[in-house]
């Protein structure tokens, strides 16, 4: 059972604050959800909105086809009518509103309106597309009388009607929340949890009691039982636990969308508690958080803690990870325990700053002159990214080099309601490698010639080290002599031959569904997620493919990958880019090629609908390159 | 004696460099022997000493120093990105940075001023010799306008910083400025700097023998003159109410230049608060138990509680 909900408004409307609330609200019904935000680049005035889905079991991803939207604005409505199937909740305040007349809708969205709603014979008010969907689509339609609700709550609160006005997305929420047919009390908790000043706690429980007073139940949906602990975690408060539970004790940064907000998390909760395991016992530990000038200076600082043996981090965007790339060289070149969580957006340049993208997997993995070893590796659920920000940090000081770890902006601003139990806290390990403490070696060679590549780190203050971005010796010291070189590149190199070997290649994939299949699906990143949910719904129409999740590029997990391809007839790589990069990545490990394409890079998350009907024409009609479009 | 293994030109036992690879007459001689000296007479403890330099000559620093300090040679322009990662993660080391004027104040220069707001508790030497010796001589951010050294294909066509009010106006709370070939004197200043809490910087006037045929050791040593020997001279903050008018002293003082250079101490106020006072009023627990050392782990198990913060995620 899926329902797919959303709600749209301006930015700054509280459009992503009343996501929450209702998705919680459902969650406490004992239902699943997935979530997720798209928005402008833009502080305020934009439109925003928030699609998510409701199930028995959590589900991975949303549709482009929504059961209910709620609105209290014209341009949810212009934008979205559709993507309805079943209920649109409006304001009647906009009725009369014309296409032409919102302003911040984009003049090609406009043109798509006014031009469908004319070739259908109809005008271009909200009224017109209520109409259109009423008699054409079946869809049901609720107006909603916001002023005379925003009126009364006013007058029951004892604050001006301007106060009131804040509470129209909880309106907007609470009208299509009591369409579910769930207990009303599970949606007033929502609320007085999330409003902690009295008076918004107030303003919003009467909107939402006097807007589900007006609806009649539709879905009835049963409330399941809810015994198990749900926590709502999106990507990049994940990844940023994830971080902190790994024992990462320093992050630098520079303010970019959408990688920021993992570091203000982080800076947030800074001092943690460490427990002693003998004793039992809680002690403060404190994770310095430095907002840096610039991104040269956020990696450098990392870099530069992590000569200390702290875990250390960065976290940014693609044009941050540009500027990074000097920084990661240097890091490269000392073998420095150095994680950056690389949240991909839309580029090139500024790009689409608040739209998704996978078009930087290659960028991880060739940035930088000269050749140095890096591990890259990519989440593909909210409870991946969690174990990849420790992950990141185990892999970073066992093999001493930059570990990027990737996050495209689809999973970074979604989120999942899911059992905390699924996070499997009880199986994360801290593996820090061949760290020396309290060496009485006045003299660490720092840089020895190994058998795996691997030299011994002690870090600074313990006992004298050296570094520099020059070639040099094993203690350190700039050396150019031809001989050194030759074996100090190998000893560097060497470390990826010997992560290779020791990192299990089925931990660097998931494999799901049918493996005997002859369609093998390829992926990486967020796509997952609808890939998953697309595959269970075709299932019933005879089509039962193999997919294929890579969780590391570099190493790249190149035996297990021909062995799972053999034979297959389809290859299909699907992900977010133009390219198709993820396939050059396993042609050039394998030599293997994918035979079809599903691709999208208009900027929007993949969705399990436009999925399955993409795996349909490739599986049924042989199309061999399928571009998805979903998405406003 | 000559000890390879110890990394190319390095001797290390005894005190003495058999070689390095600065020209001979170098202004760096003079900066490391008075940096040297320094940390000595201090009596830090060389394993928590940690040298950051850049690129350039002055970069190899690290490279040549003659006590078992640790070395970090990093980028052109981001030692201090490095220093600042290095000391806010372990509070307890001594972090010296040395960089070129090219270095610290061109291509690293957003850097330097940003530093400024954070007033970490490191020393920052910057080595200011008119121009980028290592790629042969192109005039350096202090080069004045106008002049022509021996490489300048045409005289210096950008005017000049003034490293002197640039960090004072940046908020570094220990300004000076040193000569090379006045070790004693430079020495002195660097053991303030380093004892100073804060971030300090000194411009140290460095001639160049090679490529810088202007700002020679003739020219600075008949005009720098020592500002300590003026009694009236005082650059110490110590109260807020004075702080306005020390900045402004000294940052007039810093614009003499000519037949006169001063050099000396500019600048110095310890009532503004360090970064690392600051991290530790919002996390009590930093200067007691610093990332350093900080416990992580116990047999690989995470030792770190994390059951507040999904707490605070939890849906019921």
């Amino acid at each position: 059972m899926r329902i797919s909900w959303m709600i749209g408004g301006a930015q700054g409307s509280g459009v992503d604050t009343s996501a929450n609330i209702f998705g919680n609200a459902v969650a406490a019904s004992g239902y699943y959800i997935y979530g997720n935000r798209e928005y402008y680049s833009n502080i305020k005035g934009r439109h925003s909105y928030f699609n998510l889905t409701i199930s028995d079991k959590p589900p991975r991803s949303i549709a482009q086809q929504i059961e209910i939207l709620t609105s209290f604005d014209a341009e949810t409505i212009f934008q979205h009518f559709n993507e309805v199937k079943d209920v649109l909740i409006y304001s009647t305040e906009v009725e009369n509103t014309k296409a032409e007349q919102v302003q911040s809708m984009e003049p090609e969205i406009t043109e798509h309106v006014v031009k469908f709603l004319k070739e259908k014979g109809y005008g271009t008010t909200v009224k017109d597309v209520i109409n259109y969907l009423k008699k054409e689509k079946g869809v049901k339609v609720i107006p909603i009388d916001y002023m005379e609700i925003l009126k009364k709550v006013a007058d029951q609160a004892k604050v001006q009607l301007s106060v009131a006005d804040r509470a129209r997305n909880t309106i907007a929420i609470a009208a299509s929340y009591k369409l579910l047919g769930l207990k009303e009390q599970y949606l007033i908790n929502s609320i007085t949890r999330t409003f902690r000043q009295e008076v918004f706690a107030k303003i919003n429980t009467i909107a939402a009691q006097l807007a589900m007073q007006q609806i009649q139940p539709m879905y009835n949906l049963p409330e399941l039982p809810n015994n198990e602990e749900k926590i709502n975690l999106d990507g990049n408060t994940a990844a940023a636990i994830g971080k902190i539970y790994g024992g990462l004790r320093f992050q630098s940064y520079y303010p970019i969308t959408p990688a920021s907000d993992e570091s203000v998390f982080i800076e947030a909760h800074q001092t943690v508690f460490t427990v002693d395991p003998k004793t039992g016992e809680k002690r403060k530990s404190t994770i310095v958080v430095v907002q840096a000038e610039d991104e040269l200076a956020a990696i450098n600082m990392a870099s530069g803690a992590a000569l200390t043996g702290v875990r250390a981090a960065t976290a940014t965007s693609g044009p941050g990870f540009s500027l990074m790339v000097e920084g990661m060289g240097w890091a490269g070149m000392n073998e420095v325990p150095v994680v950056i969580t690389y949240y991909i957006r839309g580029g090139p340049s500024t790009g689409q700053p608040t739209r998704t993208s996978q078009a930087d997997l290659m960028f991880a993995l060739n940035a930088g002159h000269g050749e140095f070893p890096r591990i890259v590796i990519a989440s593909g659920d909210h409870v991946e990214a969690f174990h990849d920000g420790t992950w990141a940090l185990n892999l970073a000081q066992k093999y001493q080099t930059p570990v990027i770890h990737l996050v495209d902006k689809a999973l970074a601003n979604s989120y999942s309601i899911i059992p905390k139990k699924t996070l499997g806290m009880e199986n994360i390990r801290i593996e820090k490698g061949k760290i020396v403490i309290n060496t009485n070696t006045p003299e660490l060679k720092r840089f020895e010639i190994t058998e795996d590549g691997i030299s011994p780190f002690a870090p600074l203050g313990t006992a004298r080290v050296h570094y520099t971005g020059d070639e040099h010796d094993e203690y350190g010291f700039i050396a150019e002599a031809s001989e050194n070189r030759e074996k100090m590149y190998e000893k560097r190199i060497k470390k990826l031959m010997t992560a290779d070997k020791e990192i299990p290649e089925e931990s660097r994939v998931n494999v799901y569904g049918n493996t005997d299949s002859k369609v093998a699906i390829i992926t990486w990143g967020s796509p997952k997620g609808a890939i998953l949910d697309a595959m269970e719904e075709l299932e019933n129409e005879g089509i039962k493919p193999m997919l294929i999740q890579i969780r590391m590029f570099s190493p790249f997990p190149k035996n297990l990958m021909r062995k799972l391809l053999n034979g297959k007839e389809f290859i299909i790589d699907v992900e977010s880019n133009y390219f198709g990069q993820a396939g050059e990545v396993l042609k050039l490990n394998t030599g293997i090629e994918p035979t079809h394409y599903i691709l999208k890079w208009n900027g929007r998350p993949m969705m399990r609908d436009e999925v399955k009907e993409g795996i349909k024409a490739v599986v049924q009609k042989g199309e061999r390159r399928v571009v998805l479009h979903g998405g406003a | 004696m000559f000890k390879k293994e110890k990394g190319g030109w390095f001797y290390m036992a005894g005190l003495k460099v058999e070689w390095n690879d600065w020209c001979p007459g170098c202004g760096n001689f003079g900066i490391l022997s008075a940096e040297q000296q320094a940390i000595q007479e201090l009596g830090l403890d060389p394993k928590k000493v940690v040298l950051v330099s850049g690129i350039g000559c002055s970069g190899k620093i690290p490279h040549f120093i003659r006590l078992p300090a640790s070395g970090v040679h990093t980028l052109h322009g981001r030692a201090l990105t490095f220093a600042i990662g290095i000391k806010l993660a372990n509070p307890s080391l001594e972090v010296i940075v040395n960089g070129g004027d090219g270095d610290q104040l061109g291509i690293g220069v957003g850097h330097f001023v940003s530093a400024g707001r954070r007033n970490v508790d490191l020393t920052v030497i910057v080595h200011n010799n008119g121009v980028y010796g290592l790629t042969k001589g192109q005039a350096s951010p202090t080069l004045k306008l106008g002049v022509k050294t021996k490489s300048l294909p045409k005289p210096n066509i950008n005017s000049d910083i003034n490293p002197i009010a640039l960090a004072i106006s940046s908020g570094y709370t220990f300004v000076a400025r040193g000569y090379a070939y006045d070790v004693k004197h430079l020495k002195e200043i660097i053991k303030k700097a380093i004892k100073h809490k804060g971030l300090a910087m000194i411009d140290v006037l460095q001639p160049c023998p090679t490529y810088n045929d202007i700002h020679t050791k003739e020219y600075y040593d008949k005009r720098v003159y020592k500002l300590d020997e003026d009694p009236s001279w005082d650059p110490i903050v110590k109260k807020p109410e004075e702080m306005d008018d020390k900045m402004s002293k000294a940052i007039l003082k810093s614009m003499e230049w000519g037949d006169r250079i001063p050099i000396g101490i500019f600048y110095q106020n310890e009532l503004v608060s360090t970064y690392e006072q600051r991290i530790a009023e919002r996390s009590p627990s930093y200067l007691d138990n610093p990332p350093a050392h900080d416990v992580i782990e116990f047999e690989g198990k995470p030792t770190t509680d994390v059951e507040d913060i999904l707490k605070e995620r939890r849906v019921t």
